[in-house]
C-alpha cells in the first residue's frame, strides 16, 4: 500500500479536473437547465480504505481524497461520537486515537488513515463496564453540554498513557487542545487526575 | 418529603450517554435519504448583486440543487419573535452585512455541497462604505421596544450629585463577543407530505415552530422541532435564524431531507453576538460612601433594519439603593450581523458599574467591599419591591474571609511575589433570573410506581434532566431511579426558551405542580382504597417518602405507591398549564487574584472565590459546574475575547477558534464556590431562582479592579491585552 500523505493525496485529486456528475438515484435535477456548463474542477480521486474502528473493520467503498477522517466516520461509518466543532483542528472535539497516538480526525484525511486502527469514545467501555476515564468524568462532572465530551475522554486517555499527569498544571498543559465552552476545565482536570491514579 | 433528594450532588442522569458518544446531538441524527446543505456567504457589507451564476456549482459533481435569490422558494418575514433578523436572505438581491447567505447549495454529501458552494460566482455593487465600528456611527435613542424603555430616570441626577462629596466619572468600552459553542448550529428539515420535522440545535423549541410555521406557512400543529441533546448554546441557539427556515425551505422544495451544519466561520455572522458597547459613567457619594447619584449612558451596535437592544441596564437600575439616577441606552447602526443576546447581557453594564465603584471606593479611602455593603438594597430599586430573599451581605462576608481579604493592602502596587505584581479584585455579581411565562408539564405515573414527565423544554448542558428528576423524586418521595425526565420534543407541554436563567424556576415550578397534583390524588387513592392500610387516614396525615406512602402519626403503617396505583390497574396522567414566574435575583460576590508581568504586562487570573445566592441549590455538583462556567467566561470575557471588525470593510476579520479566543484548561486557575443554599419563599421550584447567568457577573471588573490594585492602571478598554498596559 503506497504511503499517502496530506499534500500528495490532495495534488493527486486536484489533478484529475474531469466533471463527473454523480448520479442522482432518485433525487431532482438542479434547478436550473445545465446550458453551456464550464468545466468544474473537481477532485476525482474516490478510493476504497479499511479503517479498523474499536477493534471493528469498517470497508468504506467510493471514498473520496478529500474526505476527511472525521467525516468519514460521521457520515460513513455512522460511528457520531467524534464531533465537528471547527473543522479546522482548534478545537479538538473530534479527537480520536489513530494507532494509539491522539490526533484531530478533521485534520486528517481519511486515506491517510487506511489500514489504521481507530479508537473512538464508542470503544472505550468494555461492554457495561465504562473505562476509568469515563466514570471519572462522570463523577467529577468534567462536562455540562457533553459536546467536547468524547474529544476531551480521547485526548485524557492518551495525555494519561503519554505520562503527562504529573501535576494539575502538567495535565492543564496537555489538555489544552480541547476547548470546553461550558468551561467544565476544573472538573477535567480532576477527572484526569483520578483516572490516571485508577489506570495505574 | 425527602429532604434528601433535592440539593445532592447527583451525577448527570444523562452523563452515561454523555461519555460513551450515545447521546445524539442534532447533526449526529440519521435520516434515511439526507441530502447535504450548505451556504456561500456575501463578501461585501453593504450593496446588492447584479449577477449570480450557478452554473459551475451545479455541474459540480453530486449537486442536487443550488438556490439563489432568484430560484429560493418565497418565504414570509416572520413576526414572531424572537426572529430578530430583520430579513430572510437569498429572497432578494439586497446585501446587509458581510457573511449574510446569498446562495444554498444542495447535494448528495458534504464535501460535495461545500465545493459547490464556492463555484458559486456572485458580482456586486457597493451602495457606500460599510460601516462596522462604533465610533464611525451616530447615536441616537431609539423609542421603547418590546425590551422595555431605553431610558429610566429616578430622582434627579443633578441635585444627587450636587449633594456628593466625591464623584467619579469614567468610561468603558466592550467589543463585540460571539457565543461560539462548540456545537454548531445545525437543522436537519425532514418533510412527510406537508408536515414537518425539524431536528433542531435550539434553546426554544416554541420559537422554532412558530417561525418555521410561519416562514413557511405551515400550520403550526405540522411543525414537530426535535433537540434532544445540545451541544451549548449560550443564547446563540435562543431566537431562530435564518439559515434553519431556509434549510426547511430546501428540504422542501428538493423533496428530500436536507442537512444544514454551519461552518464556524457562518456562526460569526448567522447566529447574533453581543453588540460592540460604550458606556459612560458617572457616580458620586457623600464621604461615608452612600451614593447620591449615578449617571449611565450606554451605546451599541444595531442594525441599519432594526432597533432591539441586548446589553441592557438591570444592574443599574436595580442593584443599589441610589436615591438619584439616570439611565439611557443609545444606539448606533451598522452595517453588521444582527445583534443579539449572550449569556448574562447584564454583564456589560454590570462591568461598569463595578468598575466604577472601585474607582469610586479608592477616591473615597473605602474599602470596595464595605462601599457596596452601604448602598445594598433588600429591594428592586427598579420599581421599589423587596426581593423574595436576597443574601448578597452575607456573600460578601464569606466570600471575603474564605478569600482572606482582610490581609489586603489596599495601596496599588503594594504586593509583589517575586518578580510578579499581585492584585486583589472583588465586585458584585447580580443577574435577573426568570419572571417570563412558565412551562406546561405532562406525567404518567405508571402501575410499577415510576414516574414519566415530559416536557417541552431544554438542557443546554445546564443540568435539566437531572435537577427537574431530582425535583420529581423529592415533590413525589419516589427514588430518582424511579422517574424519567424527558424533554427536547415541540409535542410536549412547552417550556417558555432556556434563556434568561428562566428554566429551573419556570420548568421546576411545572414539575413541582404536575407532581404535587399526583402525589395528592394517590394519597387519596391510598385513604380511600379497599384494603389498603391507610385506608381511613386523613389525607394530610400522610406523607410520601422512599417510594412509599405513610401515616405521619404511625410511620409503620404504610403503602407503596406501586401497590396504590397498581391496585387501581392503570397508570395515572396528569397535566399542568403554564404559570407565569415571578422575577428573580440572584446574587453573588466574587474574588479575584491576578498576578500581573511588568515587563511583559501579561497578566494571570490567579485565584478566584465566589459566594452565591441562587435559592435552594438544586444540585449542588451541576450549580458547582454552571458557577465554573461562568467564572471561566468572564476570564475569556476580560482578557481575550474579541470579535475583529476590519473598518474598511466591516467584514469579521477572525471567524475562527484559533483568531478568537477562547479560555483553556492552561488559563485557569484555582476556583472556590461557595453558595448560601437557602429557599427564597417567591420561587415554587422549591425555593430555587433562575441563577445561570449570575456567576459570570462582577467577574469581569473584578480582575480589571485587580489589575489596578496590582499595577496603579485602570485600563477601561477590554480585552486587557498585554499591549494596553505596557
Amino acid at each position: 500500500m503506497p504511503e499517502h500523505s496530506r499534500r500528495n493525496v490532495l495534488k493527486s485529486g486536484g489533478a484529475a479536473a474531469a466533471a463527473v456528475m454523480a448520479p442522482l438515484p432518485d433525487g431532482p435535477r438542479p434547478v436550473t437547465a445545465p446550458h453551456q456548463v464550464r468545466q468544474a474542477a473537481q477532485p476525482k480521486a474516490v478510493t476504497d480504505l479499511t479503517l479498523e474502528v474499536n477493534g471493528e473493520r469498517h470497508r468504506l467503498e467510493g471514498v473520496e481524497a478529500r474526505v476527511t477522517l472525521l467525516d468519514a466516520l460521521r457520515e460513513r461509518a455512522g460511528l457520531t461520537g467524534a464531533k465537528k466543532g471547527c473543522d479546522r483542528g482548534e478545537c479538538g472535539a473530534c479527537t480520536v486515537l489513530a494507532d494509539g497516538r491522539r490526533i484531530k480526525a478533521c485534520l486528517t484525511l481519511a486515506v491517510m488513515q487506511d489500514g489504521r486502527s481507530i479508537t473512538t469514545v464508542e470503544g472505550l467501555a468494555r461492554g457495561e463496564r465504562l473505562h476509568p476515564v469515563q466514570e471519572a468524568f462522570i463523577r467529577r462532572d468534567a462536562f455540562q453540554c457533553g459536546i467536547c465530551t468524547p474529544g476531551q475522554i480521547m485526548s485524557a486517555v492518551a495525555c494519561i498513557e503519554e505520562g503527562h499527569t504529573g501535576s494539575e498544571d502538567e495535565i492543564r498543559e496537555w489538555m489544552s487542545g480541547n476547548l470546553c465552552r461550558c468551561s467544565c476545565y476544573p472538573n477535567i482536570v480532576d477527572a484526569v487526575a483520578d483516572a490516571a491514579k485508577a489506570v495505574r | 418529603m425527602n429532604t434528601d433528594v433535592v440539593g445532592r450532588p447527583l451525577s448527570r442522569v444523562e452523563s452515561r450517554l454523555k461519555v460513551t458518544g450515545a447521546a445524539e446531538y442534532t447533526a449526529d441524527v440519521r435520516v434515511p435519504r439526507l441530502l447535504h446543505g450548505f451556504m456561500a456567504m456575501s463578501t461585501i457589507a453593504r450593496g446588492r448583486i447584479t449577477r449570480i451564476d450557478t452554473r459551475a456549482a451545479e455541474a459540480a459533481g453530486g449537486v442536487v440543487a443550488v438556490y439563489t435569490h432568484e430560484t429560493m422558494p418565497r418565504l414570509k418575514q416572520p413576526t414572531y419573535r424572537p426572529f430578530f433578523k430583520p430579513f430572510i436572505p437569498i429572497q432578494s438581491p439586497e446585501i446587509h452585512h458581510a457573511g449574510q447567505p446569498v446562495a444554498f447549495v444542495v447535494a448528495q454529501t458534504l464535501e460535495q455541497a461545500q465545493r459547490a458552494a464556492e463555484l458559486v460566482e456572485v458580482e456586486y455593487e457597493e451602495t457606500g462604505r460599510p460601516l462596522g465600528e462604533l465610533a464611525m456611527g451616530v447615536p441616537f435613542l431609539a423609542p421603547s421596544g418590546p425590551d422595555g424603555p431605553n431610558t429610566f430616570e429616578r430622582g434627579d441626577v443633578a441635585e444627587g450629585m450636587a449633594r456628593a462629596d466625591v464623584r467619579v466619572e469614567a468610561e468603558f468600552t466592550i467589543p463585540m463577543h460571539h457565543h461560539n459553542p462548540i456545537e454548531p448550529h445545525a437543522t436537519t428539515a425532514v418533510w412527510k407530505g406537508s408536515k414537518v420535522t425539524v431536528y433542531e440545535t435550539t434553546q426554544a423549541l416554541g420559537n422554532t415552530q412558530h417561525v418555521v410555521s410561519e416562514a413557511l406557512d405551515v400550520p403550526l400543529d405540522d411543525v414537530r422541532v426535535i433537540s434532544r441533546y445540545l451541544g451549548g448554546g449560550f443564547g446563540s441557539k435562543g431566537p431562530v435564524w435564518a439559515h434553519t427556515v431556509l434549510a426547511c425551505a430546501a428540504a422542501r422544495a428538493v423533496g428530500r431531507p436536507v442537512k444544514l451544519v454551519l461552518s464556524r466561520a457562518h456562526m460569526f455572522t448567522s447566529n447574533g453576538h453581543r453588540a460592540e458597547t460604550h458606556q459612560r459613567i458617572g457616580i458620586g457619594a457623600t464621604r461615608d460612601g452612600r451614593i447620591t447619584a449615578l449617571d449611565h449612558v450606554s451605546t451599541q451596535q444595531v442594525t441599519r433594519g432594526d432597533v432591539a437592544l441586548f446589553n441592557s441596564s438591570e444592574p443599574i437600575r436595580m442593584l443599589y439603593d441610589i436615591p438619584h439616577l439616570s439611565n439611557v441606552q443609545r444606539t448606533v447602526r451598522l452595517d453588521l450581523p444582527t445583534q443579539s443576546f449572550i449569556r448574562s447581557p447584564e454583564a456589560c453594564s454590570s462591568h461598569a458599574q463595578e468598575a466604577a465603584l472601585d474607582e469610586l471606593a479608592h477616591a473615597l479611602k473605602l474599602d470596595p467591599v464595605e462601599l457596596r455593603k452601604r448602598n445594598w438594597s433588600s429591594r428592586n430599586m427598579a420599581d421599589g419591591e423587596e426581593w423574595g430573599s436576597n443574601y448578597l451581605r452575607e456573600c460578601y462576608d464569606r466570600a471575603a474571609a474564605k478569600f482572606g481579604w482582610s490581609r489586603r493592602d489596599p495601596r496599588p502596587g503594594s504586593m509583589r511575589d517575586g518578580g510578579e505584581l499581585v492584585g486583589w479584585g472583588m465586585a458584585t455579581s447580580a443577574h435577573t433570573a426568570g419572571g417570563r411565562p412558565g412551562s406546561g408539564a405532562r406525567m404518567t405515573f405508571d402501575v410499577r410506581g415510576r414516574a414519566r414527565i415530559q416536557v417541552g423544554t431544554h438542557d443546554l448542558g445546564t443540568g435539566t434532566y437531572t435537577i427537574m428528576t431530582q425535583i420529581a423524586g423529592e415533590v413525589l418521595g419516589i427514588p430518582v431511579e424511579d422517574v424519567l425526565f424527558e424533554l427536547g420534543d415541540s409535542a410536549f407541554p412547552l417550556s417558555y426558551a432556556s434563556g434568561a436563567s428562566t428554566t429551573a424556576p419556570g420548568v421546576g415550578t411545572a414539575v413541582n405542580r404536575v407532581c404535587s397534583a399526583a402525589r395528592k390524588a394517590v394519597i387519596e387513592m391510598a385513604v380511600s382504597q379497599p384494603g389498603s392500610p391507610l385506608r381511613g387516614v386523613p389525607a394530610e396525615r400522610v406523607d410520601t417518602g422512599d417510594g412509599h406512602l405513610f401515616d405521619t402519626a404511625d410511620r409503620r403503617t404504610r403503602v407503596s405507591y406501586r401497590s396504590v396505583i397498581g391496585h387501581g390497574g392503570k397508570p395515572l396522567h396528569f397535566e399542568v398549564e403554564p404559570v407565569d414566574t415571578p422575577l428573580g435575583y440572584s446574587t453573588g460576590a466574587v474574588f479575584v487574584e491576578v498576578r500581573v508581568d511588568p515587563l511583559l504586562g501579561r497578566i494571570r487570573v490567579t485565584r478566584v472565590v465566589g459566594c452565591y445566592d441562587p435559592g435552594t441549590v438544586l444540585n449542588r455538583k451541576t450549580a458547582r459546574s454552571q458557577v465554573l462556567g461562568g467564572i471561566i467566561w468572564g476570564i475569556g470575557f476580560t482578557l481575550f475575547e474579541h470579535t475583529l471588525v476590519d473598518p474598511a470593510t466591516a467584514r469579521i476579520v477572525n471567524p475562527n477558534l484559533s483568531g478568537y479566543l477562547i479560555p483553556v484548561n492552561a488559563d485557569v486557575p484555582d476556583i472556590q464556590v461557595q453558595f448560601i443554599d437557602r429557599p427564597d419563599p417567591a420561587s415554587d421550584a422549591l425555593g430555587a431562582r433562575g441563577f445561570g447567568e449570575t456567576p459570570m457577573t462582577g467577574v469581569t471588573a473584578a480582575i480589571a479592579n485587580a489589575v489596578f490594585h496590582a499595577t496603579g492602571k485602570r485600563v477601561r478598554d477590554l480585552p486587557l491585552t498585554q499591549d494596553k498596559l505596557l
